[in-house]
């Protein structure tokens, strides 16, 4: 066996892996906080880095200007959406909310396909470009420096969620919500607050992996496809869907590499079915998640 | 960004609402003849609208221009059209209205999906002669698709071609070596048992075979296998961009010098616009000369005269632009031939006329004269990005496949 390659893609399976934790955290943050399944998630990442385009390329800003206002303009439309189209759904059933994300999505491909058209896309460059190497472990530099970038955000909502105010109150509108708004604690606000929260998490992840794998109107699938991700992780634990992004990550690039990449979904869906089937509420979830 | 915005919604929304409506209103001719129809399910949404929107303007253009020359021997041509979001079954539905409104003895299929799908139903009209965006080497079974056609080399003759030309590369007898990279869809795989066989059988050893999954994040894993196996050639099939970008990025910065080559759907100027100095160097096989190259011919400037004049905005036109043109000009062709001989624009009477094209100049649209076999045009040429150019120029003869 060659350790070396297998050391290889295991890093860049482990590196993409940080990137699903975090699109995976965009879904948990809202869940967790509002029990709503956002299925329009790789739609908010798909808009925030149409924003990047637009910024960096056309208006030719530079990019660390453009990413940041990428990532706010993608949060700030995840509260917009909260505001307009989740809230007035308070009390309805979760299917009718999952539909309203759905049809969402749709209308965010919509939008974009009208303003900047349905051609593949390349984000301006803004990673080095220069190979890094550990040890002797060569890793892709756009992989290396997203999940650089991708775990700075991710130490910052840990912190966030611990230690303030705003977090503390997340976490405890996600553990009772009776019980947090006779505290006093501003529910409506937290709800928002949490899907400003997970688009902003999306949208960082959106322009990352963009940065990568190019960017089309149909980009939102990837979101969805880190579906498999929260599942395994647990639609309700953030430290969840950290673990289970590593390990999807690595364990799809992996049989990519040695079984071929017509193996990589079948691994992931395997793995999915093994713990729906022990576990069916996620490796970290609480087990009495209610299943849409 | 305003006028930006009008104008892609334009092209891509507004255009899939009212063209059915603008298209039937084309140049009223003279005669009294009966109009011929060119019927399409055209994708000016979804996931093909980038190539859609194209072909839809190269389908509108010539029937212009032929409209202007006096239509197919006095008859006048009418396009007619739906929007399908390159969805089979908003194919299929499009096909039924429009031949179900329409003698339509011509079709554009906008996927291989709904060539596929439709062909029993076109074998038991026998009304319709069909070709489309689909170059899927299954459609040239004269046997299963009698009435459907490709409008240049099937993606099994494109891979021909270029080891054809991969063959001529090699030194003192030395074969070049050649990994094939594609996508995990049926559009990927369909050129690539068959291009296994064909490169065993010119002496070529495939040294690596890379599958991605669609719409694949990261290639890192697989460039990492790539540099392993260190080919002289990679050749790309089923992508439109990505991940083409990151293998030819990722494969330089690790020293290669592995050439890169694709075939027709990745062989646009989409690539040298989205990638600037990055794609130079990579190579394509078109059937079609480029819009913008230096070569001429007839059709070939009547087809920018045409291009300008329907939109002077426009500047260069996408090989989609050129090969919905091109699919017009056959079933003109096809039509023609069918009026000449005094028979019926039936089914049969069309494939036979198609299966008699033979050295037939098409005025500079393809460089040599053509001839059709088994339902293809099995020819083309390899062209390489000259980036500071921002151009493909030609780097062989054509290739002209018996």
């Amino acid at each position: 066996m060659d350790w070396l390659f297998f050391g290889e893609i295991s890093l860049a399976g482990l590196a993409m892996g940080g990137l699903y934790g975090l699109i995976g955290l965009g879904f948990v943050i809202i869940y967790k906080a509002t029990r709503v399944i956002n299925f329009a998630i790789g739609e908010i990442m798909m808009f925030a880095a149409y924003l990047f385009l637009a910024f960096a390329g056309g208006m030719e800003m530079s990019p660390w200007v453009a990413l940041p206002l990428a990532v706010l303009g993608g949060s700030v439309l995840g509260g917009v959406i909260e505001k307009v189209m989740i809230r007035p759904m308070l009390g309805e059933s979760s299917i009718s909310v999952v539909m309203v994300t759905i049809g969402l999505a749709s209308i965010l491909v919509g939008l974009v396909e009208l303003g900047w058209g349905a051609d593949p896309q390349l984000l301006p460059e803004f990673l080095p470009r220069k190979p890094v190497f550990l040890g002797e472990l060569y890793l892709a530099p756009k992989i290396a420096y997203g999940f650089l970038i991708g775990a700075t955000l991710l130490l910052v909502y840990l912190l966030y969620f611990r230690f303030s105010r705003g977090g503390v109150a997340l976490r405890a509108t996600a553990s009772d919500q009776a019980a947090a708004y006779s505290m006093g604690i501003n529910v409506r606000r937290v709800f928002n607050l949490a899907w400003v929260f997970g688009s902003l998490a999306a949208s960082l992840a959106g322009v990352l992996v963009a940065a990568t794998g190019g960017l089309s109107p149909q980009f939102g699938a990837v979101g969805l496809s880190v579906l498999v991700v929260v599942i395994v992780g647990g639609l309700d634990s953030i430290l969840g869907a950290l673990i289970a992004g590593l390990f999807i990550g690595w364990l799809e690039t992996v049989a990519g590499a040695y079984l071929g990449g017509q193996y990589r979904m079948p691994a992931t869906f395997a793995v999915l079915a093994v713990i729906l089937v022990l576990r069916p509420y996620g490796l970290f979830g609480t087990h009495e998640i209610e299943r849409v | 960004m305003f006028k930006r915005f009008l104008t892609r919604g334009l092209r891509l929304a507004g255009i899939g609402s009212v063209a059915a409506a603008l298209m039937t209103a084309a140049p009223v001719l003279a005669q009294d003849k009966e109009p011929i129809v060119f019927g399409g399910s055209i994708p000016l949404s979804g996931v093909f609208a980038f190539a859609g929107v194209h072909i839809h303007a190269g389908l509108t253009d010539y029937t212009n221009w032929i409209n202007s020359q006096g239509g197919i021997n006095g008859h006048p041509v009418r396009y007619v059209m739906e929007d399908t979001g390159y969805e089979v079954d908003r194919s299929v539905a499009a096909f039924k209205k429009i031949t179900g409104s329409n003698r339509v003895p011509v079709y554009y299929g906008d996927s291989t999906g709904f060539m596929k799908t439709i062909a029993s139903e076109l074998n038991s009209r026998g009304t319709t002669l069909m070709s489309g965006a689909s170059f899927a080497t299954a459609l040239t079974d004269n046997q299963t698709y009698p009435y459907q056609f490709i409008p240049g080399p099937n993606y099994t003759q494109m891979f021909g071609i270029i080891l054809e030309y991969i063959a001529m590369q090699g030194q003192e007898g030395d074969k070049p070596t050649v990994a094939f990279v594609y996508s995990d869809t049926e559009f990927g795989k369909d050129p690539i048992e068959n291009g296994k066989a064909k490169a065993a059988e010119m002496g070529i050893k495939v040294v690596e075979e890379i599958v991605t999954k669609p719409g694949s994040v990261d290639v890192s894993a697989e460039v990492l296998k790539l540099r392993r196996a260190r080919p002289d050639y990679v050749v790309f099939h089923g992508y439109i961009l990505s991940p083409i970008n990151e293998f030819m990025v990722q494969m330089r910065q690790m020293g290669l010098d592995t050439q890169f080559m694709g075939t027709f759907w990745s062989s646009d100027k989409l690539i040298i616009d989205r990638m600037g100095a990055d794609a130079d160097g990579y190579m394509g096989v078109m059937p079609y000369n480029y819009y913008d190259s230096a070569e001429g011919g007839p059709m070939l400037e009547a087809l920018r005269s045409q291009a300008q004049k329907s939109d002077p905005d426009a500047g260069y036109r996408p090989t989609a632009y050129m090969q919905g043109w091109f699919n017009a000009m056959v079933w003109t062709e096809v039509v023609k031939r069918t009026l000449d001989a005094g028979k019926e624009l039936t089914g049969d009477n069309l494939a036979a006329s198609l299966a008699s094209i033979q050295d037939w100049d098409t005025g500079g649209i393809i460089g040599v004269p053509v001839t059709v076999r088994d339902m293809s045009f099995p020819v083309g040429r390899i062209w390489r990005v000259n980036a500071k150019e921002a151009s493909y120029e030609p780097v062989s003869d054509w290739i002209h496949l018996n």
